[in-house]
C-alpha cells in the first residue's frame, strides 16, 4: 500500500477524493435529486403569485422572479391561469386554484 | 351653574377624550403630517428605485396608524392601497393569531402535545403547541434561503421535496434537541402549527377559519392564503394582505386583542406573545423570539435590538424587508413592505426616523 502511494501519489489522492465524492454524492443524493428543480419551482410560483394574486404587470413580475440562473421555458396560460417553467433540465407549473387559495405548485 | 351639570359636562369631557378610533370599512384618517422629520423618514425609505440591479432598499408600501387612524401612507413600485402584497414571514404571526383566536374558544391549552392534533409527529411526542410556537421544537432544521440551497429545509419544503404536504416534511426531521429547550428559527415549525389547526378547529371549518375567526370580524376583505396540496395553509410564508388589512391586525394587537367591544384574542394569548422566550440566548437571532412574533426586548445580558425605539415595541417580520411594528406605548402601528434584495434597509432607523415623524402628539 505504502509503496502504492510512493509511486503513484497524484492517482492515489485523485481516488480517495474521487471516493469522498462519490460517499458525499450517495449520502445527499435525495438533496442532489430535488436540487434541480429549484428554480424552475420557484420561479413558476411566485410568478403566479405574483401575476394572479398581487395582480402585478407580467413584465414587472418577470423581474421580480428572475435568479442568478436562466430559465429555458416560460409559458402563461392566463386563461387557465397556470404557469409552467423550464430549468435545468426540470420542468415544473403552478395555477391559481381561487380567490382565497391564490396560487399552488403542481404536484 | 349646578354641580350636577358641571359633573356632566366633567363626564362628557371625558367620554371625549376616551373616544377610540376603529375601522370600519375604511380606516379614518387624521390630518396629515409634513414637515422635515417626515421628509428624512421618506428620504430614507424611498430613494429612487433601482429595478435593473435591485440594490438598495426598495420600499414598496409605508404605512402608519396612529390612536386608530391612518395617518400616513405611501406606495411605490407597483404596489398600490389595493395590492395584497406577499407578506412572507409575516404568515407567522398571523397564524399565531387566528390560533388566538381558537384558544379564546377553549380548544386547546399551551402545554398540549402538538401530537394530540397532528399525528404524524408520533414520533416527536413531548413536542407542545408552546414548544412549536416558541420556535423550539428541537427539529434539526436548516432555515437558510438563497446561500446555502442544497441543505436548505425551506427551499426544500416550499419548492421541491416538501411542497405537497410541508407539515409532513418538517416532522420528518430529526431532533437536535429536546423540545422546548433550544430556540431554532424554523419555518417548518410554523407549519406543523398550521396542521395542528386543522383538527384544533375541525377540517370542515378549517378551510375558511382564518376569514370567519379573523379576517372577517376585522373587515379585511381581500386576504389570501395559500395552502399545500393537502390544504394545509402555508402559515410560514404565503399570506397576503393589503398594508391598510396587515394594520388592522396590529392594531388588534396594540389593543392586546380586543377588536372594539369585542375580546377577540384572551389578552394571556398576547401576553403570552409578547414574552421572551426563557431558553432564547443571545445573538440566536437579530430580534428576540415571543410566541411567533419579535420583541425589542433586553435579553440574556444582551440590550435590545431596536435601540431607537421603546421596549415595549413588538412586530411581524418577513423575507426581502416585510415588517409590521406594533408600538402600544405610542399608539402607533407601522407597516412597511418592501422588495428589498440586500441588506441596506435596517429595522432601527426606520423606527428611528418613524418615530420622530410620528410619536410623542397622542391625543390625551
Amino acid at each position: 500500500m505504502n509503496r502504492v502511494v510512493r509511486r503513484r501519489p497524484f492517482s492515489t489522492l485523485l481516488l480517495v477524493l474521487l471516493l469522498a465524492l462519490f460517499g458525499w454524492g450517495w449520502h445527499e443524493r435525495v438533496a442532489l435529486w430535488a436540487f434541480p428543480d429549484i428554480i424552475s419551482a420557484y420561479t413558476a410560483k411566485e410568478y403566479c403569485s405574483c401575476r394572479y394574486v398581487m395582480n402585478n404587470a407580467a413584465e414587472y413580475c418577470h423581474g421580480y422572479v428572475k435568479q442568478w440562473l436562466p430559465t429555458s421555458g416560460f409559458t402563461d396560460d392566463p386563461a387557465s391561469k397556470r404557469v409552467t417553467v423550464s430549468s435545468m433540465g426540470r420542468s415544473n407549473s403552478a395555477s391559481w386554484v381561487g380567490e382565497h387559495q391564490g396560487c399552488r405548485l403542481n404536484p | 351653574m349646578s354641580k350636577g351639570l358641571s359633573l356632566f359636562f366633567l363626564f362628557l369631557l371625558s367620554v371625549t377624550a376616551h373616544a377610540e378610533y376603529w375601522p370600519a370599512e375604511q380606516w379614518s384618517t387624521a390630518p396629515a403630517i409634513s414637515g422635515p422629520a417626515l421628509q428624512t423618514l421618506e428620504t430614507y425609505a424611498f430613494p429612487p428605485r433601482d429595478d435593473a440591479t435591485r440594490k438598495g432598499i426598495r420600499t414598496d408600501a409605508l404605512l402608519v396608524i396612529r390612536d386608530g387612524q391612518l395617518i400616513y401612507e405611501r406606495y411605490a413600485g407597483p404596489t398600490t392601497a389595493q395590492t395584497p402584497h406577499l407578506t412572507w414571514s409575516i404568515s407567522k404571526s398571523l397564524m399565531a393569531t387566528v390560533l388566538g383566536v381558537a384558544y379564546g374558544e377553549g380548544l386547546f391549552k399551551l402545554q398540549d402535545p402538538a401530537l394530540k392534533f397532528y399525528p404524524p409527529l408520533q414520533k416527536h411526542p413531548a413536542i407542545t403547541m408552546a414548544d412549536l410556537l416558541h420556535w423550539a421544537s428541537g427539529l434539526d432544521w436548516q432555515e437558510a434561503y438563497e446561500y446555502a440551497p442544497l441543505k436548505s429545509s425551506v427551499v426544500a419544503m416550499l419548492y421541491t421535496r416538501g411542497h405537497q404536504d410541508m407539515a409532513d416534511f418538517t416532522a420528518g426531521h430529526k431532533e437536535y434537541a429536546q423540545p422546548g429547550q433550544a430556540f431554532r428559527y424554523s419555518s417548518g415549525d410554523s407549519n406543523l402549527l398550521a396542521a395542528a389547526l386543522k383538527n384544533i378547529v375541525g377540517p370542515a371549518r378549517y378551510a375558511d377559519y382564518p376569514w370567519t375567526a379573523l379576517f372577517e370580524p376585522l373587515g379585511i376583505r381581500k386576504a389570501v392564503w395559500e395552502a399545500d396540496a393537502t390544504g394545509t395553509f402555508v402559515a410560514s410564508s404565503y399570506a397576503y394582505l393589503t398594508a391598510r388589512d396587515l394594520a388592522r391586525i396590529g392594531w388588534l394587537m396594540a389593543r392586546d386583542g380586543r377588536w372594539r367591544d369585542r375580546q377577540l384574542l384572551p389578552k394571556d394569548w398576547v401576553a403570552f406573545n409578547r414574552e421572551p422566550f426563557a431558553h432564547y440566548r443571545a445573538h440566536q437571532d437579530d430580534t428576540v423570539p415571543g410566541g411567533q412574533w419579535w420583541l425589542n426586548r433586553a435579553a440574556d445580558g444582551a440590550p435590545r435590538p431596536w435601540p431607537d425605539a421603546p421596549d415595549d415595541t413588538f412586530a411581524a417580520l418577513g423575507h426581502w424587508g416585510q415588517a409590521m411594528y406594533v408600538i402600544p406605548s405610542e399608539h402607533l402601528v407601522i407597516v412597511r413592505y418592501g422588495d428589498d434584495r440586500d441588506d441596506s434597509y435596517q429595522h432601527n432607523e426606520l423606527l428611528k426616523l418613524a418615530l420622530k415623524a410620528f410619536a410623542g402628539k397622542v391625543q390625551p
